[in-house]
């Protein structure tokens, strides 16, 4: 019985993420070196050490991308995820509201689909805030044209850290006490 | 400004490798050459990415190659080094002479 060879490509996930944080010229001179030495390792070493040398590779290659895309227009891609702060502010409470709306308007509530409506009550909110934080996302990205990865990734860091502090300072405090700040984080999420 | 500049460290060492291989110098070679005389492991983004911050200070340019079946139909990009890029070499080297002139390096502490 003849035993299945490992794939001869490099591989396909390591190459596209590559791919998203490489400008259209960097990705062909950059994916092309590693698939030249993909395939001397492939046939020095053998498949499996060069898809592992690939991944490695692949890992020590995105960020200096990443820092060489924002030090060629820090201010633009400053600027740009500085603009996604007052949208992310201001829709702070838009999905609640158009939800409430249409509620109000259909009533599901009174049209046996009371079941519907309780899962829309725990659900609702929290998925319309995670899909108006993706279309916010996706302008953030329109704008970063050309470094639309970059710019979101950016942004995402930026508009999460705080909460992400937050979080750890909490534990980190005490699990009875009210943590440091939290007025501030009451004051950004539920305002 | 740029004249006046003096090249970063990594700067440095990539330039000098892409000087040391006339037309033949893209992205793995350089790596290559790096790693046997410098004995220290290089990424080819950070080296792409200090090509190209070269390439916008004038130091050095590239052409496209031909693309080869071994690097998935993509063709090589090929750098050599601009006559402001030797002169910035030559800079940083007088720039280090002179701070290192006079100084025991080599065995003077254990």
């Amino acid at each position: 019985m003849m035993q299945a060879s490992p794939c001869r490509h490099p591989p396909r996930l390591a190459t596209w993420l590559v791919d998203l944080f490489a400008s259209a010229e960097q990705a062909e001179s950059i994916l092309g070196d590693l698939a030249e030495e993909f395939s001397d390792i492939a046939s020095t070493s053998g498949v499996l050490s060069a898809r592992r040398w690939y991944w490695r590779e692949s890992a020590k290659t995105i960020p200096p991308l990443f820092g060489a895309s924002f030090r060629s227009a820090p201010w633009s891609l400053g600027s740009i995820v500085l603009a996604g702060f007052p949208l992310q502010w201001l829709g702070a409470t838009l999905p609640e509201r158009v939800i409430m709306a249409i509620l109000r308007a259909q009533r599901p509530y009174s049209n046996l689909r009371y079941e519907l409506y309780l899962w829309l009550i725990n659900y609702d909110i929290p998925i319309a805030c995670l899909v108006k934080s993706v279309l916010i996302g996706c302008l953030v990205a329109v704008l970063g044209e050309g470094r639309e990865v970059v710019a979101t990734l950016m942004f995402t860091v930026v508009w999460t850290a705080p909460f992400v502090t937050l979080v750890v300072l909490a534990y980190a405090h005490n699990a009875d006490r009210e943590p440091p700040f939290a007025s501030v984080f009451h004051f950004f999420v539920f305002r | 400004m740029a004249n006046r500049d003096f090249l970063g460290e990594f700067e440095h060492i990539v330039l000098l490798a892409v000087l040391r291989l006339p037309d033949q110098a893209y992205g793995v070679t350089v790596r290559r050459e790096i790693e046997a005389r410098t004995k220290r492991e290089v990424s080819i983004g950070a080296i792409y990415a200090t090509l190209d911050r070269l390439e916008a200070k004038g130091y050095v340019q590239s052409r496209a190659g031909d693309p080869t079946p071994e690097r998935g139909g993509r063709s090589k990009r090929f750098f050599r080094v601009t006559s402001q890029g030797v002169s910035a070499v030559n800079r940083t080297h007088r720039a280090l002479r002179s701070l290192t002139e006079g100084l025991n390096l080599l065995g003077s502490r254990p």
